[in-house]
């Protein structure tokens, strides 16, 4: 398999203050693979699509590491990224119709021009899933639904003709009838296309449908990664597993409550000393307080961060 | 059994939708005849996709809206009969938690401050008493009193809506109505709030209204669901029996599309296409425009809540569907 992307010990941090908001983040990708970026709010999983995006808010900088893409090195690479938002409708531009916005896409990517541009703006729109996309051309996003403006944005990345896509919390702000779609889609356009897709969701369900491998993050740094099925089956890091433990089940049979993680996360200016999970840890032990612990393979593709797993 | 805690008969709220000017407005209905009682320390969630009018009816029972038609019965009292006074004590004995703590809270004034307003407000306590319950009730819900003297800006998202819900509870009301009070907090931090909810509905004499879209959350905060159809309670029943054995295509198109943290089930086509279309109500079955099993009489003759089963459902063909063999399927 053709490696795709390959992001070796990022660092990305506040500059002048010693805050590190990713802190040696590595993984790869390869062609056509899905990726699934797992962890609470503030753990990094959105900035480590923005680096790789070359898109890092004001006021962060890439401290160290390096991310290339394909062939080229990292310069070269914006052309065949794309990339859609947890709220698509904040994300398009209200003064602007759906065809315009799609247009000058297909112009900047694909220099198509006029009546091709409504045209292939006119199929990609039928493609996600808009029925009279004629019509739906001349349209603003805010007659537009959530669920159909997250479409809009996925024809918009798909007129790029991406390598890869990064869809950070896609289905979040959306109904659970229309997330099924949204995932769907997504599923179709991936086999459709072969791009890779980077996922991230803080909900494990939309992580098990789509990914091939999962990371699952705290405190800007990857505890634990696997090919999916084994995270969600057999999670080694003590984290993980407590996540997993989160999710509430809708099985009949299933009466457990979902159980919660003691604490919360600490703040990035205030990390304890050794493992960032250890004031939450029920294994904290010895070296848990001293040093954080090195990804450390436990099988074959699956590694993890912690002295002491959880084991199988 | 003694009078339900709350009642409500065929309630209806209609908003006026002008289609062109001068027009004459055309109404659209957020709720329409929903019959729902609740006893004292029943727990009942309300869900439904954004649009189908879970919020309003929330807003209809706590009387934050008038009904268009229809009456709401709180403790045997009709809403339309209730004085100024009545007004009054009804506010004590029910309250409500929202979506976002930190639109909800007041951005100047310390924890301590809005938690016992309510206590001052209606007379209850006197500062130095109201400052002692509110510490006490901060305790309760998980936190240190020694935040009583922060502001909300200084606390995490899931510490805030801990400090709406002790707010929520400090004047000990009997109907809690909970507004997708967990949707915008992480798994983590939503596992704590509903852990938090069981705890405080077993210590105290509570009745809860959970509305939210979340089908995995609400299972494990409520005994009997209802769920909503552009402003129609389409299915109604006991958790249990709802979840193993969906009666009504909608409810099953709900359960179905919640994704599975089963990693092997896959390319699953959606259940239901499209989405809530308010400007689709009309005579008939509101759900007909989306369902695969709609038939000729679907477009005729408008459904009614009926039993079937061990709960009620409000569809023609109910007995048709059989026990789902897929829904829930987990990882051990």
């Amino acid at each position: 398999m053709q490696r795709l992307l390959t992001v070796q010990d990022l660092v990305v941090e506040v500059p002048g203050r010693n805050i590190k908001i990713l802190n040696g983040v590595s993984f790869s990708l390869d062609a056509g693979q899905t990726l699934g970026l797992v962890g609470e709010s503030g753990c990094g999983k959105s900035m480590t699509c923005y680096a790789i995006g070359n898109m890092l808010p004001r006021g962060l900088a890439q401290a160290g590491g390096s991310i290339s893409f394909g062939p080229g090195q990292s310069g070269s690479m914006r052309p065949t990224i794309a990339m859609i938002f947890q709220d698509p409708t904040s994300s398009l531009n209200p003064v602007h119709t759906i065809g315009y916005y799609l247009e000058t896409a297909l112009y900047r990517h694909q220099r198509l021009k006029g009546n091709d541009a409504r045209l292939e703006a006119m199929r990609l729109l039928e493609r996600v899933g808009i029925d009279n996309a004629k019509s739906r051309l001349g349209a603003y996003p805010h007659q537009f639904s959530g669920g159909m403006n997250q479409r809009v944005m996925i024809a918009h990345a798909l007129a790029a003709k991406p390598q890869l896509l990064i869809a950070d919390e896609p289905t979040t702000a959306l109904d659970v009838t229309m997330q099924a779609q949204i995932l769907y889609l997504l599923e179709e356009l991936k086999a459709e296309t072969g791009m890779a897709l980077m996922i991230v969701s803080h909900d494990l369900g939309v992580i098990a449908r789509l990914a091939d491998k999962a990371a699952v993050m705290y405190c800007g740094k990857i505890v634990e990664t696997a090919p999916v099925e084994q995270i969600l089956r057999k999670p080694s890091h003590p984290y993980a597993r407590a996540l997993i433990n989160c999710m509430p089940s809708i099985d009949p049979a299933d009466h457990e409550p979902p159980v919660p993680i003691p604490g919360s996360v600490p703040l990035l200016d205030n990390l304890p000393e050794g493992c960032y999970y250890n004031p939450r840890c029920p294994r904290a032990a010895g070296d848990c307080f001293r040093r954080f612990p090195p990804l450390s393979a436990v099988e074959q593709a699956h590694e993890v961060a912690c002295y002491h797993p959880v084991a199988a | 059994m003694s009078a339900p805690l709350l009642e409500t008969r065929n309630l209806t709220k209609g908003f006026g939708q002008k289609t062109g000017w001068l027009a004459k407005p055309k109404f659209l209905y957020a709720s329409s005849s929903i019959d729902l009682k609740l006893n004292s320390r029943e727990r009942l969630g309300i869900v439904g996709e954004s649009g189908s009018g879970k919020s309003t009816l929330g807003r209809l029972i706590l009387g934050l809206t008038p009904p268009t038609d229809g009456e709401i019965f709180f403790e045997g009292v009709n809403h339309k009969n209730r004085s100024t006074r009545g007004w009054k004590e009804f506010r004590v004995r029910t309250s409500l938690v929202q979506q976002n703590p930190l639109s909800a809270l007041n951005p100047q004034m310390t924890i301590g401050e809005q938690i016992s307003e309510g206590l001052l407000v209606h007379h209850i306590a006197g500062r130095a008493v109201a400052h002692e319950r509110a510490a006490k009730m901060l305790e309760q819900v998980g936190l240190p009193s020694a935040m009583m003297t922060r502001y909300p800006h200084q606390m995490s998202g899931g510490q805030r809506q801990r400090v709406v819900i002790a707010r929520a509870l400090i004047l000990d009301p009997k109907l809690v109505v909970f507004d997708e009070a967990v949707s915008a907090l992480d798994v983590s931090v939503q596992a704590q709030v509903v852990a938090l909810l069981r705890e405080l509905w077993q210590q105290r004499d509570l009745a809860y209204v959970f509305i939210t879209h979340d089908l995995r959350v609400v299972r494990h905060v409520v005994d009997r669901i209802a769920v909503m159809y552009l402003g129609r309670v389409v299915e109604t029943g006991n958790i249990d029996s709802v979840y193993e054995w969906p009666r009504h295509p909608y409810t099953r198109a709900l359960l179905a599309s919640v994704p599975s943290m089963d990693p092997t089930i896959r390319n699953i086509q959606p259940p239901i296409k499209g989405e809530l279309d308010v400007a689709k109500i009309g005579g008939g079955c509101p759900f007909r425009s989306r369902c695969p099993f709609a038939i000729e009489k679907c477009a005729t003759e408008t459904p009614v809540l009926r039993t079937v089963g061990n709960q009620q459902v409000a569809c023609h063909r109910a007995e048709e569907f059989p026990r789902p063999v897929q829904v829930g399927r987990e990882v051990a």
